[in-house]
């Protein structure tokens, strides 16, 4: 299933999706966003009505309710709330520029971003911007097993490493190589208090293909090792010659007909034989979106490079496949 | 404004601030109430000539309105979770306010009075709650759902009233056998439109997963099922006149609008008929009372009249804003529609007269 909608991405509200574990700070984050003067009117929909501080008209509640659309198929489970609300909200879209969706600190926050492309009306009234993750950088060790954690991390686009006034440098440098060891994608701020420019935050635009690979080159270069025992983790492959389309689309397909609840991102910039154009691939779970990008600059260092952030990723076997896909 | 008992053969118009989310009619059809998605909530009484904006603009939707059968009341309800009620005292005198209500179950938008009696049902999150027009009280039955209310309607008489969530359908007796459990079905989805026709006693319920259920017998039994709609089935309509078996249903899904009509008793007796008009999502549709003219509103700025067999007769349009809503006045020659620019239309409809003339078996031309 593509994940692209006809309209065009400018004619769409973005949309940012608020995930991090209890006591992470969102709560801290969403009133800078609503008090903050960045010349966006921002909607956000939270889910313990109260908690922001703020008398604000644009501050809607929902309560969580996940539907499972095709016989639970994981790709198909929505929430059913945010289908409704948004619904609704929508009828006076001019009355904002930018949605915030705060998601709960235990929530997987892949119904929230499937719905944004499983629902027919979402998907062609919005876009996803970018999926932002607070990290407690004092207690998130502690929560470290907690699936919920693994899960949200893996998903980021934007990793915000909050609380660094409560660890040393050393405390901090810990948490980030843990935390890169399972989303080395994501952009990596860290904050106290949740003070992070906003244009950091609003605006990424990282589900638009031409974002969607921002590697740390330092990842890619270290040819990267699992230096934790964490179920969910990820995996680069870079490879110099040209891939071929066809392999490369009946592996991927194939791949996330069978792993694909364990999959939770892909990105990847591909070299394909015979096109001096880029290709651009990303997936959430089973949905995939690939296309071709701007032709490759003079100089420029033709190459594939893709990364798999998932659970319990069979190395040996991911290269393999990737390894027959070279034209 | 109009003057007289008759309305001026005139179109009327009239701008609130934000987009149209509602617009309802009293039975008799001398009041017309208009709601927002600023929660501004405009009443015109056509006997008195006159309007008053109860709400203004609070930046805070209303998402639905109605009048009890008796004309007593008209309530709304909307994003800020409270339900508002009004007491009409007749036309040309104010209309006394309620206190809100907080139901503490976020954002309202499915809320109905029961026919021919004065019970207000209001889905509030995983209930149903009833407000009782007659003790001026909540009432202390509720129906629980296991997930949030999506729609709720009313039977014609007034008895049965469905509700559904996702995965489930159930029909409720609250007044005629309170004691009695609710029927519940299990669906396959979200219910996310319900409605029973006037006459036939059948119930359809548009689903999320892009198919129709439909029930005869005031939705017991087994249902049709009908999937394969290109996206959410969010509108239906039924037509208040027979046909052969059963009235006509319109279903809107995205930019289509299907007219299915009963052919046999069997599996297959439902026949649909793709009305391919719109450029883009139908926003709502509703048969003229007493007659088989459809009209559909989109968000390609046009409404368009149909005939009964599916023709299309006229293609309307205000000023290029899309549109919300739309609802017959009951006397079946008025139909106002509301914007998404918040500018509403009253137009006078020149009914084609065989559709006005009672079905009597044939036809009456040779």
């Amino acid at each position: 299933m593509a994940f692209s909608s006809a309209v065009p991405a400018a004619d769409r509200l973005p949309v940012t999706v608020l995930t991090g574990y209890l006591g992470a700070g969102k709560t801290t984050l969403l009133n800078r966003i609503l008090t903050h003067e960045h010349g966006l009117k921002v909607a956000v929909i939270v889910n313990e009505f109260g908690e922001i501080g703020i008398d604000n008209q644009l501050v809607v509640d929902a309560d969580e309710e996940i539907f499972e659309m095709n016989n639970g198929c994981i790709c198909c489970t929505v929430r059913g709330d945010l289908i409704r609300i948004i619904g609704n909200l929508m009828k006076r879209r001019d009355r904002f520029d930018h949605l915030v969706i705060e998601t709960t600190g235990l929530a997987d926050p892949a119904p929230v971003i499937q719905t944004f492309f499983v629902d027919e009306d979402l998907r062609d009234e919005l876009r996803l911007d970018a999926v932002v993750t607070l990290v407690d950088l004092k207690h998130v060790a502690q929560h470290w097993e907690a699936e919920e954690v693994q899960e949200q991390l893996a998903f980021a686009d934007v990793l915000l490493l909050n609380k660094a006034d409560l660890v040393d440098e050393a405390e901090r440098a810990a948490i980030e190589r843990r935390v890169r060891a399972i989303n080395p994608v994501a952009r990596l701020l860290t904050s106290t208090n949740a003070e992070v420019p906003m244009q950091q935050i609003l605006g990424v635009e990282a589900f638009e293909l031409e974002r969607a690979l921002s590697l740390d080159p330092g990842f890619l270069a270290e040819e990267h090792h699992h230096e934790h025992d964490d179920a969910v983790g990820s995996l680069a492959l870079v490879e110099e010659r040209p891939m071929d389309l066809d392999r490369l689309g009946s592996w991927l397909s194939g791949l996330v007909a069978e792993r694909g609840p364990d999959l939770f991102r892909m990105k990847g910039i591909i070299q394909l034989a015979g096109e001096d154009s880029r290709y651009v691939f990303q997936s959430v779970h089973m949905l995939l979106d690939g296309d071709f990008d701007r032709p490759w600059k003079a100089g420029e260092r033709r190459r594939t490079e893709f990364v798999i952030i998932g659970r319990d990723l069979d190395a040996p076997a991911l290269r393999a496949g990737f390894a027959a896909c070279v034209a | 404004m109009a003057t007289g008992p008759a309305l001026v053969n005139e179109q009327l118009s009239g701008t609130l601030q934000q987009p149209i989310t509602a617009l309802a009619w009293s039975a008799d059809g001398e009041w017309l109430a208009l709601a927002s998605g600023g929660g501004e909530l405009l009443l015109l009484d056509f006997r008195a000539g006159c309007e008053e904006l109860l709400r203004g603009d609070r930046d805070q939707s209303l998402d639905v309105i109605g009048f009890s059968g008796d004309g007593q009341f008209l309530m709304a309800a909307g994003q800020a979770g409270e339900l508002l009620l009004w007491e009409l005292g007749g036309s040309g005198v104010r209309p006394m306010a309620f206190e809100p209500m907080p139901l503490g179950a976020g954002w309202l938008d499915a809320a109905a009075w029961q026919p021919g009696g004065l019970l207000l049902a209001v889905a509030a999150g995983r209930q149903v709650r009833l407000w009782d027009g007659a003790s001026r009280q909540w009432s202390l039955q509720v129906l629980d759902l296991p997930g949030s209310v999506q729609a709720l309607a009313w039977s014609a008489d007034g008895a049965t009233l469905a509700a559904s969530c996702n995965g489930e359908l159930a029909l409720w007796q609250p007044t005629t056998n309170p004691t009695v459990p609710p029927l519940r079905h299990a669906t396959a989805s979200a219910g996310l439109a319900l409605a029973f026709s006037a006459v036939g006693k059948l119930l359809a319920a548009g689903q999320l997963d892009r198919s129709l259920l439909l029930w005869p017998d005031l939705g017991r039994g087994t249902p049709w099922q009908f999937s394969g709609f290109p996206a959410k089935v969010r509108q239906l309509a039924w037509s208040d006149r027979m046909g052969s078996l059963a009235p006509s249903l319109a279903v809107a899904s995205a930019e289509t609008l299907v007219l299915w009509s009963q052919h046999d008793t069997g599996s297959r007796g439902w026949r649909p008929e793709p009305l391919i008009w719109h450029g883009s999502r139908v926003n709502a549709l509703a048969f003229a009372p007493g007659h088989t003219l459809l009209a559909s509103a989109s968000s390609d700025g046009t409404v368009a009249l149909w005939d009964g067999s599916g023709e299309l007769l006229q293609p309307l349009e205000g000023d290029g804003q899309g549109f919300n809503a739309l609802s017959w006045r009951p006397d079946g020659q008025h139909l106002v529609v509301g914007g998404d620019q918040g500018r509403w239309w009253l137009w006078p409809v020149a009914v084609p007269s065989r559709d006005t003339q009672p079905r009597t078996g044939g036809r009456g031309f040779g």
